[in-house]
């Protein structure tokens, strides 16, 4: 479904992604795993086109999607959750999910939308009208999963979710990707939390300083290895 | 829905009817209200931006300089009939902030600032062009506004409905944004702009119409004020008085509601004129800089929100 080939990008003189490939099958799980600085963030920012990649290319079901703008990106069905979740805090849950189904061919199905997200995570229907800013942490995330599924991605890519949570709710947030992924949904994991993403997964990649690592399975992988690969440095 | 149309009824009402009827034949208390419904209007179309779009702007006086321009010069070297002689004061200062895109690529003071030096550029071109707008020395006899009903051409009660009109205009183009889906898309844009492009805005194209909408309320504003005072020159048309009066309205007024800057304008421009002006003939201006602090110190909202606290308190 998304084919990545040799991406390279960075931030004005850094480079942070060296020759980057990797491919996601339809309706799979697929886990990036790595330590901090290895450039999983910036693959999910480059692929949603919030940042250009300088080399290389992204296709999205065979149609090269580098260069184009996020918003043009998310109507074609590709949606990020974003890492620290990116919540618009001083607007009210629900308006948020509103936000959600921005693109134009997507508010039709707002209603229709919003109920689903709500029997999905039943904690932001008691809150629809407080401000997100007051949610807790976990509630934040779970309000940032919901917006990402506003707009019915077929694509859904999603940036440490387990970032400053309680173990409890992190066990919470991986039962719904295992919900998710139950549907059919194509997902990309980036992840800091081995265990729990490899748990969830159909395929691993391992990046490392900018760099594919190493890649599986997720049945094949022995966490064990993978750990030692990703203290190796 | 039917306290806001019964609001609206009285506002009207009050607008076209009572101020007319009650103040109509004071002509220097009607020339204060019609500037300070100028200043409002200023102030809407920068609240429309600073507000709705977060972009704090100190260059509308560009705009409303040059919409005066190009208003009083068709007006009198083309015989342009004053309403579309606005219309194109409006589009001309709408051209300005095209010019005016880049600076969109800057965030918060950055953004003033370049929009500040931007806004120098089109003072400089009125005082030199001198063949065109007669440098320094100015317009003068620039043709007056149209009569409206049995109200002469120019004469104090017209100008002010055509002015409330216009300003009536811009309270409902900014409630129709601020209540659609850009409102909500341009609210969500102050706290992180990468989060709204997550979400599929194009936050480019947004604040560049908000910013093309602003200038055309301002230039209007300012093609009507042109007409209105029957003289321009460049240091007045261009002057900073139309970059801080309006923030300091705004501000006063309760800059997060529709009504505010509006509230704002001619609360603090009226009571400016006909109270402190009396006490303090000279630098009188001291006393508004004074209750802006006070303002924001007790009220960050603003005025109105002020009032609505009271009243919410004492029917409970």
């Amino acid at each position: 479904m998304l084919e990545i080939r040799n991406l390279e990008a960075g931030y004005g003189p850094i480079n942070v992604l060296w020759d980057v490939s990797l491919s996601i099958a339809e309706g799979r799980v697929t886990t990036i795993i790595g330590p901090n600085g290895a450039g999983k963030t910036t693959l999910l920012r480059a692929i949603v086109g919030l940042l250009q990649p300088r080399k290389g290319e992204i296709l999205f079901r065979d149609r090269p999607i580098h260069g184009m703008a996020p918003w043009h990106l998310l109507e074609a069905g590709i949606a990020m959750i974003p890492e620290g979740r990116m919540i618009f805090r001083d607007m009210t849950v629900e308006d948020n999910l509103i936000l959600g189904a921005f693109p134009k061919a997507r508010r039709a199905g707002v209603a229709r939308n919003l109920e689903r997200a709500y029997t999905l995570f039943p904690r932001l229907r008691e809150r629809r009208r407080q401000l997100a800013g007051t949610l807790s942490g976990g509630e934040g995330q779970m309000l940032a999963m919901a917006r990402g599924l506003m707009s019915e991605p077929q694509l859904l890519l999603i940036d440490e979710p387990s970032l400053g949570l309680a173990p409890v709710i992190v066990n919470e947030l991986f039962e719904i990707i295992a919900d998710l992924k139950a549907e059919g949904r194509t997902i990309v994991l980036v992840e800091q939390n081995t265990h729990k993403a490899v748990g969830v997964a159909d395929e691993v990649y391992l990046m490392l300083s900018g760099k594919v690592a190493w890649s599986a399975p997720a049945r094949d992988v022995d966490l064990a290895v993978l750990h030692d690969l990703y203290f190796s440095r | 829905m039917k306290v806001m149309l019964l609001r609206w009824a009285v506002v009207v009402l009050l607008a076209y009817f009572f101020v007319p009827w009650l103040f109509g034949a004071n002509a220097y208390l009607m020339s204060l209200i019609v500037a300070s419904l100028v200043i409002g209007g200023v102030a809407l179309a920068w609240a429309l931006l600073g507000n709705l779009g977060g972009m704090i702007s100190f260059g509308h006086s560009a705009f409303f300089g040059v919409g005066a321009y190009v208003s009083a010069l068709l007006a009198i070297n083309a015989d342009f009939p004053i309403w579309l002689a606005m219309v194109c004061g409006g589009i001309g200062a709408l051209l300005v902030s095209v010019l005016m895109l880049p600076t969109l690529r800057l965030k918060g003071p950055y953004f003033a600032i370049a929009i500040l030096a931007y806004a120098q550029i089109f003072r400089i071109i009125a005082t030199e062009w001198r063949s065109l707008t007669n440098g320094v020395a100015g317009l003068s006899s620039i043709p007056s506004l149209p009569a409206v009903l049995w109200w002469e051409s120019g004469s104090k009660i017209s100008s002010y409905l055509i002015v409330v009109t216009l300003v009536f205009a811009f309270i409902l183009v900014y409630r129709w944004v601020a209540n659609s889906h850009y409102g909500l898309a341009l609210r969500a844009m102050h706290e992180s702009e990468d989060a709204t492009r997550v979400v599929g805005v194009n936050s480019t194209l947004l604040k560049a119409a908000m910013l093309l909408l602003s200038a055309c309320m301002t230039g209007m504003i300012g093609a009507f004020n042109a007409h209105y005072i029957n003289f321009l020159e460049p240091d007045y048309a261009f002057g900073g008085v139309w970059i801080v009066i309006p923030i300091v309205a705004a501000i006063f007024g309760g800059y997060r509601t529709i009504w505010g800057p509006l509230v704002g304008a001619v609360v603090v421009y009226l009571v400016d004129q006909l109270l402190f002006k009396n006490i303090f003939p000279s630098g009188h201006q001291i006393i508004l800089g004074i209750i802006l602090v006070v303002m924001i110190l007790f009220s960050p909202g603003g005025l109105l929100p002020l009032l609505t606290v009271r009243t919410r308190k004492r029917t409970c």
